[in-house]
């Protein structure tokens, strides 16, 4: 498949989301549906591979790309997938020239908030899925007390958690 | 604290944007605790900037948020190094695994790794919600705003559907009208 087009077709599905998975259904239709590049299960091995790796949800692109057009139309993917990103430059630079006077910051101030409610009500589900066993919830308690209650690295916490999930079913 | 480097920031986004499993809010967390709580190098203010406008930017969420923190703290390089570390590593392992992905999935050992990484995932994002709503706690008033706010933003998702998007839309209208006490 030609790679502009690929590139084109990929940067008009993610262009048009608002969020990692929301490109899908242009996707399928324009790569499964109307040009017949990809099939269903190819897809669905896009998505897969690109749901369980580590990294922002919209990964599945590339997959599609590297499905497409190999290694080259990985890259196409990956370009599409991350062009639309700087268009916040130009609009936080406009908005937070406001954000100094006191209500414009009350409402910062209320979004952060909100934040950590969406938060709550995105952790768990997460947590649920996590809590598979007791070695899960002791890694949950414990990794929580530590990035509360001492400034050791998030990733060395993520680090030690893999090691602990591998040495438990080492011992299993 | 550390002045930020073009090294250091793409370090930061390297480390978090490749070992976070869950998608954009597990990441946003715990970028929100490295960048913000560990080095300092972006304000709260700057990072509910950031936060808030990435979820109106198209595309995956937290791209834009690598772009708007890494521009924030070191401009459009900054904001290059930010995008690049977060995602070309892990398009590299999407590539490795489309290539087979029916070996992965069924090998034991792999999945116990990220087992145990995912707990921990679900930890960082409580942790976050603490350090995201602890700096408001400190009077009553404020606190009775922030634990107001907090809580229906919540509510808003889990009692009643709302999307994300609807959300920060309420809490900026509500954060316009609701006065911070002095």
């Amino acid at each position: 498949m030609n790679l502009f087009l690929l590139y084109l077709l990929l940067f008009k599905a993610v262009i048009t989301s608002f969020s990692g998975m929301a490109s899908l259904p242009v996707v399928r239709h324009d790569f499964v549906v109307t040009r017949h590049v990809l099939t269903d299960r190819q897809l669905n091995a896009a998505i897969v591979a690109g749901q369980t790796g580590p990294g922002p949800n919209g990964l599945y692109l590339v997959s599609v790309g590297y499905f497409a057009a190999g290694l080259p139309g990985a890259f196409a993917g990956l370009i599409a997938l991350i062009t639309p990103a700087f268009l916040i430059i130009p609009l936080m630079s406009w908005i937070g020239k406001y954000a100094n006077i006191p209500r414009i910051r009350g409402a910062i101030r209320a979004v952060i908030l909100a934040s950590a409610g969406l938060l709550m009500a995105a952790s768990i589900p997460l947590a649920r899925d996590a809590a598979t066993g007791p070695v899960a919830i002791a890694i949950f308690i414990a990794g929580f007390l530590v990035l509360v209650f001492t400034r050791i690295a998030t990733w060395w916490v993520m680090v030690g958690a893999a090691v602990v999930g591998l040495g438990v079913k080492l011992l299993s | 604290m550390p002045a930020p480097t073009l090294r250091r920031l793409t370090g930061v986004f390297f480390r978090i944007g490749n070992t976070t499993f869950g998608g954009g809010l597990p990441t946003i967390a715990a970028l929100q605790r490295e960048l913000v709580e560990q080095h300092e190098w972006l304000s709260p203010e700057d990072y509910a900037l950031a936060f808030s406008l990435a979820r109106i930017t198209p595309g995956t969420n937290v791209i834009a948020f690598c772009a708007a923190a890494g521009a924030r703290i070191m401009g459009l390089r900054g904001a290059l190094a930010g995008v690049l570390a977060e995602t070309a590593p892990s398009a590299v392992l999407a590539v490795l695994m489309t290539q087979g992905y029916e070996t992965w999935r069924t090998n034991a050992w792999v999945m116990a790794g990220v087992g145990g990484t995912i707990a921990a995932v679900a930890a960082m994002m409580w942790a976050s919600i603490w350090y995201l709503v602890r700096p408001y706690l400190k009077s009553g008033a404020n606190a009775f705003r922030a634990v107001a706010i907090t809580l229906g933003a919540f509510a808003a998702v889990w009692k009643f559907g709302l999307g994300p998007v609807t959300v920060i839309g309420i809490a900026v209208v509500v954060g316009l009208l609701w006065k911070e006490p002095e």
